[in-house]
């Protein structure tokens, strides 16, 4: 099987859309990012990426992350 | 609790959705009732209700819940949402019927909570909103099929142009639970029995209804809060076998926090792909360039500090027009009343007391509404939720985040609205420090301090040929105020109430034409609200100021003399010396303390005081007359641009507002905090006002 390539979404430069792998923060954050559409499987699209803060596009709607956040979501290429 | 299929009488509605899918239009178009329309998360933190009748002339009434993400109740507006669901609030009964607003635009994510209200068994009606939108972006629902699926009717609606209100009124009296099986989160086989099991309990154990039951165990078992805060509500045993279930869920590999979610949104897109087919295009669009732009971390605060400027610009120039017209009126009226009553106390009472008093206030209106017309376009925009997301950065060095932001951006226009809207912040303690600082912001009721006093002392030249020098004091006090709120905050999560930086995760609303019947509308409430208050509040304080500004009375003597003489001379010679270290003298005393009630009430009461100072029988302007004041001692004028200055930085500090201390104690549910903000806020006023006061001494 070939190896997945994993980023966090901070990384992932404007127009690219990703999948999520898996979310890394504390349970809190972790079950509000799945209810805004953040789980495992779904697909985002980076809308902007600036220095600490990026928007992107989940479920037809717009987020906007600061990296912190964005940090704990880890997204790998989509398949 | 919850109906059954075929006995349903229907008395209470609630509706309930996402913020920002025009659930409050929607409410709106259904009862006529009038109410403000916002596009950020959290516009909606009152408890709204209204009467609608139905097609059998049967009246209900409907109840317009916070916009919620979901019922996992993370933010006091979303608890309010599942308290009123589940029957926790006694005054308010558990709805018969439930109203869902989903953006059709946005269905994926909106049906997160229908399933969830699904869940409970309540009949629902499915509202798909923004259905011209949907229209519009290729994104074909054939509802038909939706409607098979969900069990339940499917109305498109646009609540804006009230589209489908008819039909969802038609549809009330014949609403029904679902008609499909209730499992909207169908877990893998093993973990469904250990579900099913811990349902069981509750039912015996915990004696809860079967909806609630579903609700409560995907709550247990996905909690990430310690089992030990369910202990007054849930019994031991439960708890205990939840604490197995949690080992059990280990064993058989599945992570309990994200199992429900995900279930969830496997029935969610097997739905979506069923019944929906969008037109995907990855092409940037025009929405992205704008978005790059407005955040950007240099152009981004550009754009939003160029935007604050204009709009005290504006609020300075065009609203002086309407300003004068205002005023003229007001000394119009004042001549012409006073010459049809014979000189007197009467007199005196009608137009130094009450028609000088409210005129001074009511000139102010028009620049009140100019910064509501402002600020409700932000809103309406979708503009502001991109201010608070850059913000972020900003808030970020105090330790909140740009959540925080709106409500501070609320209370430019009023404190209140600012304070209900620390509702959507999650964090307790940081909702405490925003409500602790947004009195900070400089409100609306502090407009007519300010601009009377600019106008009076600060020149009005320009700055570099273009910035006009006022509006460059006007917009210093408001930033002066922001970086105030900012400082306090960071001196409180660093100190009272320490805590780490909470996630920051914020909607951004689409981009969308205000409307301009929202915004007049909104800007109508404001009026009259503004007009309510000068006809009763500042009525009454002017009248019972020209009272205690007029009795003893000194026979002979200058009017001066007199006003020395009066109750309320001698109040304010009795607080001089602690004020005269800020350059105050009795007067600006008088004005402080009767504005203790609400700030605009000091210039009604220079208004009163100087025209009962003011030996001529013409109306002058307070402008003039505060110009002209002289010291009898020294000989030199009372007013100076320096005392201006300290006056506008006391009012920018102090708390002064009696309603912003009722709601403070509301919302904190007691006395403690709205005495500690009044204790620190005066405390700063003082300070900050003596240091302005020395260094403005030293310098000129």
């Amino acid at each position: 099987m070939p190896k997945i390539i994993m980023f966090t979404l901070a990384e992932i430069p404007a127009g690219t859309s990703v999948t999520v792998s898996r979310l890394e923060s504390h349970p809190e954050t972790c079950q509000r990012l799945r209810e805004l559409g953040f789980c495992e499987n779904a697909t985002i699209r980076c809308v902007t990426n600036g220095s600490s803060q990026l928007i992107c596009e989940v479920c037809n709607t717009r987020i906007g992350l600061n990296y912190t956040t964005a940090n704990s979501i880890i997204v790998s290429p989509l398949q | 609790m919850i109906n059954s299929e075929r006995d349903i009488s229907i008395q209470n509605i609630a509706i309930v959705g996402n913020p920002n899918c025009g659930k409050t239009t929607l409410f709106n178009a259904l009862t006529g009732l009038r109410q403000k329309v916002g596009n950020y998360p959290g516009v909606t933190v009152e408890k709204k209700e209204g009467r609608i009748t139905l097609g059998n002339g049967a009246e209900v009434s409907l109840l317009d819940l916070p916009g919620t993400y979901s019922l996992s109740a993370n933010s006091p507006d979303e608890k309010i949402v599942c308290d009123v669901l589940f029957g926790r609030i006694t005054e308010t009964p558990i709805p018969d019927v439930i109203i869902c607003v989903v953006d059709a635009t946005n269905i994926e994510r909106n049906f997160y909570l229908l399933s969830q209200i699904l869940d409970l068994g309540f009949p629902v009606i499915v509202a798909l909103n923004m259905y011209d939108v949907a229209q519009r972006n290729e994104i074909h629902i054939d509802i038909k099929k939706l409607e098979t699926t969900l069990g339940v009717p499917c109305i498109p609606t646009v609540a804006s142009k009230g589209i489908g209100v008819k039909e969802i009124i038609k549809t009330i009296p014949t609403v029904r639970k679902s008609t499909t099986e209730m499992h909207h989160t169908l877990l893998p086989q093993p973990a469904e029995e250990e579900f099913n099991e811990l349902v069981g309990l509750l039912q015996s154990n915990d004696k809860m209804q079967p909806f609630v039951a579903r609700h409560e165990a995907q709550t247990l078992l996905s909690t990430p809060k310690d089992l030990h805060s369910f202990k007054n509500t849930i019994s031991d045993e439960t708890l205990s076998h939840v604490r197995k279930d949690y080992e059990r869920f280990a064993e058989l590999g599945f992570d309990r926090h994200s199992i429900f979610v995900e279930s969830r949104y496997k029935w969610i897109h097997k739905i979506y792909k069923s019944s929906v087919k969008q037109k995907l295009n990855g092409q940037r669009t025009i929405h992205d360039t704008i978005d790059g732009i407005v955040t950007h971390r240099v152009w981004g605060f550009v754009i939003f500090f160029g935007l604050m400027g204009i709009m005290f610009q504006t609020i300075f120039a065009w609203a002086s027009y309407p300003m004068e017209l205002i005023a003229d009126g007001f000394d119009l009226l004042g001549n012409e009343v006073g010459a049809l009553i014979p000189p007197g106390d009467l007199h005196d009472l009608i137009v130094n007391g009450a028609i000088s008093g409210v005129g001074a206030v009511i000139t102010f209106l028009p620049q009140i509404l100019f910064l509501f017309l402002f600020l409700g376009f932000l809103e309406d925009t979708g503009y502001m939720a991109r201010a608070a997301f850059i913000m972020d950065r900003v808030m970020g060095k105090v330790g909140l985040h740009g959540k925080s932001f709106i409500p501070l951006l609320s209370s430019f226009a009023c404190a209140i609205p600012g304070i209900m809207a620390t509702r959507t912040i999650e964090n307790q303690r940081d909702r405490l420090i925003t409500i602790l600082v947004a009195p900070l912001m400089s409100c609306s009721a502090r407009l007519p301090v300010y601009t009377l006093l600019i106008a009076s002392f600060i020149p009005n030249t320009l700055i570099l040929g273009f910035i006009s020098l006022p509006a460059l004091v006007l917009i210093s006090l408001y930033l002066l105020g922001l970086s105030a709120a900012l400082l306090m905050a960071l001196i409180f999560k660093k100190t009272l109430l320490k805590g780490s930086k909470p996630p920051f995760i914020l909607e951004l609303p689409p981009y969308r034409m205000p409307s301009l019947k929202n915004t007049l509308l909104h800007m109508w409430e404001r009026s009259v609200l503004f007009l309510k208050r000068a006809g009763t509040i500042i009525l009454g304080v002017s009248i019972i100021l020209w009272f205690l500004a007029t009795y003893p009375k000194l026979d002979g003597g200058t009017p001066s003399e007199k006003l020395a003489h009066s109750f309320v001379g001698r109040a304010g010679h009795f607080i001089e010396p602690a004020i005269h270290p800020l350059g105050f003298d009795w007067k600006i005393g008088i004005g402080i303390i009767s504005s203790l009630l609400q700030r605009e009430v000091f210039v009604s009461t220079l208004g009163t005081i100087y025209n009962i100072e003011n030996t001529d029988d013409s109306t002058v302007s307070l402008r003039e007359q505060l110009q002209k004041d002289i010291d009898p001692v020294s000989g030199l004028p009372l007013f100076t641009t320096l005392t201006a200055i300290c006056i506008m930085v006391y009012y920018v500090l102090a708390m002064q507002c009696m309603s912003t201390i009722a709601v403070v104690k509301r919302e904190t549910n007691g006395w403690k905090w709205p005495v500690f903000q009044f204790s620190y806020m005066t405390l700063l006023a003082y300070v900050g006002t003596f240091i302005t006061y020395r260094i403005g001494l030293w310098i000129l």
